[in-house]
């Protein structure tokens, strides 16, 4: 925030009412330090949320720290970061800069600034997966910062101790997660929940279906869905699944400490897995469940966002052009030099050696032949709450699949009909 | 049974009944005391040993680098929720004394007419958990433009209708005598309450306080709803965050956890008696 | 007013009853009033507005946002799972601490030593228990503490927190509250043994009573009527509340799962999270305030609060 914005100007309701009582409180030797450094017109606030990998916060912080037109102050956020910038943005105390995902609701409810005109130049060089999932009404709301995706990683060396083939069909995938949980080890990680929170899409896709329709409709409350639904489930009750790790799917630990023989992570987490298996792992899709269904990976691109209320949006679109569009040095190093992701632009993507042998490279081979956006624009927060209770409630909860993802599916049409009506 | 310990044991020897009598509280003294010790364990443990399997109770190595961690600025949001913590508590434990015995005092002793009624308010206000109106109160404090402010977390907390009464009660009780003496000394009731009262009931607000700074520092859902800013988290959040988070420094966590808790063990340890004092005036009294 | 003319300024207007009243109660009641009773009545106004993504709602839709939360099987399972998570706690706590309680009073050797012990878990906060729990006593590898446990009788390693058949997080849940409260509890049953008259015992032992289960539920008993009362009353309230270990333990990044969700778990996510309703999240928590509003009255009235010495 920067101290352009007074807080006292947005508040149409309680603000003029209890000001005096804020005042007295003021006084009273409680401070006004916001912990921002107001008073400082050229500082801008810019929010992350944690990277896993060694070294990016460093990287964010010095980028942060060379730019010369105004003081950035970089926000490091590990654990919840959807909901404290969503309750930010609401509550009246956004960032000025923050990466997230373009939603519908987001943009209607007026707290993202358009950004079209940074990008005007240079969209052509952008990938086009990633700018769609960041365009809503044909503006773009987000420079795609990395282009990210999920692929399930097995040790080969294990495979080839029980005499298992990577697995390509959902069949094969619970075959091998059956015959790979020995030695105290479990065969397959999808996160502690059972993959409640990171299948759902490709569950879907995998019998030919979607979150939501091309016509604005709820697209999962289908038997096919259904029974996809079930098999996870028997997947989970078998046995085979890791579950209570320290760490969750997005962190290579329990795969890198033994804990299982394969699991489903991110492209992200193959350099530590690399490092403690060099040349033993392998990458695959996820495979398909009917005729009607494809392999699949997921594609998410973070972009890089402006909030629309506050005084400082110019400003802080500057930084993000500077940032994201000239330095294409900066954004080389940050999708490249820590984790793994692959850069947005296809001029930085094409020279990158990191993806171009090995497992990385067959995850970029599937990003290109495979890839579908996990999170599209309308798609919100609330109707991935409602999907993801369904899935819990079937996969864990033992419910029955027709009813709650119907249930779901009521909750989702009800959001559309508010947005898009 | 209480009674049998008392009367039926006069003489002191060992019985059967005495030996499970110590047994049983020693083994549930050591069960009270094992999540503190496994807090220490972990902090002393590097990662792989606390996962690894095979269970041991002490660190099969000891190894401070979650401590140096803490100290040298790997995490920075330790630190400073550490430091925010310490301000908030402080802060809030200081207001709230304030603001509550001076209502309790006036709820007791000033013969102001709707005295009576107010009292009726702040008893039918005890009614309403305040957890429960996080919601309304965080609209409240978004409004006022107090979201991720010291204000914010510290301003909505001061005002504890459970303390105020709980103030009201004690000074029901306090001795008239000594405010008779200060108001013919000329004093008002502000000076009586001020220079009188407070001085006399120290014992009284050293337990309300260390039963309020201990709320306050380990606090949880307030500070989360309203912190959105990492520069404003407590320490109770930012542990939180890396407990939730898809990542974790398992050493480095317990090594904060144990930071985080050893000041009120202390003072537990140090001030029990105005701790319990406090506790059971606050338990009894509701 | 008396006005006795030694009081001059200050104390002189200090001396004034409604002023003296306003200068020391003023701040307080400002306060109640900014942060406590306008948020309900706020909470009530926006609880019938279209509140998505905004404080400062326009649209307003009458019922519908209540209809909404008590048809929605969450909210209404939200409240199921405070009820199981009550039926555990409220009687465990209450025996426990009792137990505990009478222990202390009959150790006369060592008893602070034995008394701090029990007490310190109080000093520790829902977050670092949670922690504990979560990542070292009821983690799901076998090198948990408890797997660590059970594998001595030969069982299997069980992933506490992420089962739901059988739902193996009850234990965990339940289990680290006791751990937080216990010791606080037993104290203020401690104090209640204390201030019972030895001359109660004394009379029934003159009457042939002998000590144990009798006197126990003659006399022990009907003394802490009182602290009973506010131990239960305390614990329900509280586990009304339960929060910060629930988040603790079954969150994870931005989400939690669909079972053993109490409500204000759920009003957070709804409100602040994933759904950004404050309408709904009002409307949640206007109707949770009335119940605990009525829960308290019915049990103040069985209980008999508010009759009698306090």
């Amino acid at each position: 925030m920067t101290s352009g914005s007074s807080p006292m100007s947005r508040r149409r309701f309680l603000g003029l009412a209890a000001a005096p009582v804020a005042a007295s409180f003021a006084t009273a030797g409680c401070g006004d330090n916001t912990g921002r450094p107001d008073g400082d017109p050229g500082t801008l606030v810019h929010w992350y949320h944690q990277y896993g990998e060694e070294g990016v916060r460093e990287a964010v912080e010095r980028y942060a720290a060379s730019y010369d037109r105004a003081r950035v102050r970089v926000q490091w956020t590990p654990g919840d970061y959807a909901t404290r910038l969503l309750a930010a943005l609401q509550g009246g105390a956004p960032p000025d800069v923050f990466e997230y995902q373009t939603k519908v609701d987001l943009v209607r409810a007026g707290l993202l600034e358009p950004l079209d005109d940074l990008i005007a130049d240079v969209r052509d060089d952008f990938s086009p997966a990633a700018l769609a999932i960041h365009t809503v009404d044909g503006s773009v709301y987000g420079i795609p910062q990395a282009v990210d995706t999920q692929v399930l990683v097995y040790r080969k060396s294990l495979l080839d101790d029980a005499g298992t083939e990577p697995p390509r069909t959902w069949e094969a995938l619970a075959d091998a997660a059956r015959t790979l949980t020995r030695d105290g080890r479990k065969g397959l990680f999808l996160g502690n929940d059972a993959g409640v929170s990171v299948a759902g899409p490709m569950m879907l896709w995998s019998v030919g279906l979607e979150q939501v329709t091309a016509d604005r409709r709820p697209g999962f409350a289908d038997p096919a869905a259904a029974s996809a639904f079930e098999r996870l489930r028997d997947l989970y009750e078998e046995g085979t699944l890791l579950l209570g790790a320290p760490t969750d799917w997005a962190d290579p630990a329990a795969f890198v400490q033994e804990l299982t023989a394969m699991q489903w992570t991110g492209l992200w987490a193959l350099p530590r897995i690399e490092e403690a298996f060099p040349g033993d792992y392998g990458v695959l899709p996820w495979p398909r469940f009917t005729e009607a269904g494809a392999d699949s990976v997921p594609v998410g691109a973070f972009g890089a966002m402006a909030a629309a209320e506050g005084g400082a949006a110019d400003l802080a679109k500057d930084y993000i052009h500077w940032l994201w569009i000239e330095r294409t040095d900066l954004q080389e190093d940050f999708n490249l030099g820590y984790g793994l992701h692959i850069p947005p632009r296809g001029s930085i993507a094409s020279s990158a050696r990191r993806l171009a042998s090995g497992p990385a490279a067959d995850a970029v081979d599937y990003v290109d032949e495979l890839g579908r956006p996990s999170s599209p624009p309308e798609w919100t927060s609330a109707m991935d709450a409602a999907f993801k209770d369904a899935l819990g409630n079937i996969v864990k909860g033992g419910a029955a699949p027709r009813e709650e993802l119907e249930r779901a599916a009521r909750t989702v049409q009800d959001e559309l009909d508010a947005l898009f009506d | 049974m209480s009674a049998a310990g008392r009367f039926a044991g006069r003489v002191p020897r060992v019985t059967v009944g005495a030996v499970v009598l110590y047994a049983t509280l020693t083994l549930v003294a050591l069960l009270f005391l094992l999540p503190y010790l496994l807090i220490l364990r972990n902090a002393l443990s590097t990662d792989a040993d606390i996962t690894s399997p095979g269970w041991s109770p002490l660190p099969r190595e000891l190894d401070w680098g979650g401590f140096a961690a803490l100290f040298s600025g790997r995490d920075p949001l330790m630190a400073t929720g550490l430091r925010n913590s310490a301000v908030v508590a402080v802060l809030q434990t200081a207001g709230r004394l304030l603001v509550c015995s001076a209502a309790g005092y006036a709820l007791a002793r000033v013969p102001y007419r709707h005295a009576g009624k107010l009292v009726l308010v702040v008893l039918a206000t005890l009614m309403i958990p305040a957890a429960v109106t996080f919601v309304p109160t965080f609209v409240v404090v978004s409004s006022l433009g107090w979201v991720s402010s010291w204000r914010g977390l510290i301003v909505p907390g001061l005002f504890s209708a459970f303390t105020a009464f709980l103030f009201r009660q004690y000074f029901l009780a306090f001795p008239r005598e000594l405010e008779d003496a200060a108001r013919v000394d000329g004093l008002g009731y502000w000076g009586t309450y001020w220079r009188v009262v407070l001085p006399n009931s120290l014992p009284f607000l050293a337990a309300i306080g260390l039963i309020s700074f201990v709320e306050s520092w380990n606090s949880f859902l307030w500070p989360l709803v309203i912190a959105q800013d990492a520069s404003m988290w407590t320490v109770q959040v930012v542990l939180s965050t890396h407990l939730t988070a898809q990542t974790a420094d398992l050493q480095g966590l317990f090594a904060s956890a144990a930071v985080s808790v050893a000041p009120l063990v202390l003072v537990f340890v140090l001030l029990q008696r105005h701790i319990v004092y406090g506790a059971t005036e606050a338990g009894i009294r509701r | 007013m008396n006005g006795t003319p030694r009081r001059r300024g200050w104390e002189g207007i200090t001396d004034r009853p409604a002023w003296a009243f306003w200068i020391l109660a003023g701040p307080f009641f400002a306060g109640l009033v900014v942060f406590g009773h306008l948020p309900l009545l706020w909470s009530i106004y926006l609880s019938f507005f279209e509140a998505r993504n905004t404080v400062t709602p326009t649209e307003f839709v009458g019922l519908a946002n209540y209809a909404r939360m008590l048809t929605s099987r969450a909210f209404l399972d939200s409240l199921l799972t405070f009820t199981l998570f009550a039926l555990f706690v409220v009687p465990l706590t209450f025996a426990l601490s009792l137990g505990l309680a009478l222990l202390l009073h009959r150790a006369r050797r060592a008893r602070p030593l034995f008394r701090t012990a029990c007490f310190l878990p109080a000093a520790c906060s829902y977050v670092v228990a949670a922690l504990v729990w979560r990542l070292t006593i009821f983690n799901g590898l076998p090198s948990g503490l408890a797997n660590t446990v059970i594998g001595h009788f030969g069982a299997a390693p069980i992933a506490w927190l992420a089962v739901t058949d059988p739902p193996w997080y009850w234990p965990v849940l339940v289990s680290l509250r006791l751990w937080l409260q216990v010791g606080f509890y037993a104290l203020i049953f401690l104090a209640g043994l204390q201030r019972i008259p030895h001359s109660l015992y004394e009379a029934a032992y003159v009457d042939g009573a002998s000590p144990g289960w009798t006197t126990f539920r003659h006399i022990t008993l009907p003394q802490l009527r009182a602290t009973s009362i506010a131990v239960l009353l305390l614990n329900l309230i509280a586990a009304y509340q339960a929060f910060d270990e629930f988040y603790n333990l079954l969150g994870a990044d931005g989400t939690y799962p669909p079972y053993a969700r109490p409500p204000l778990v759920y009003l957070y996510y709804t409100a602040l999270g994933s759904g950004q309703d404050l309408g709904r999240g009002s409307a949640g928590a206007v109707i949770l305030a009335l119940l605990i509003a009525a829960v308290t009255l019915v049990q103040g009235r069985l209980l008999g609060i508010g009759r009698g010495p306090r």
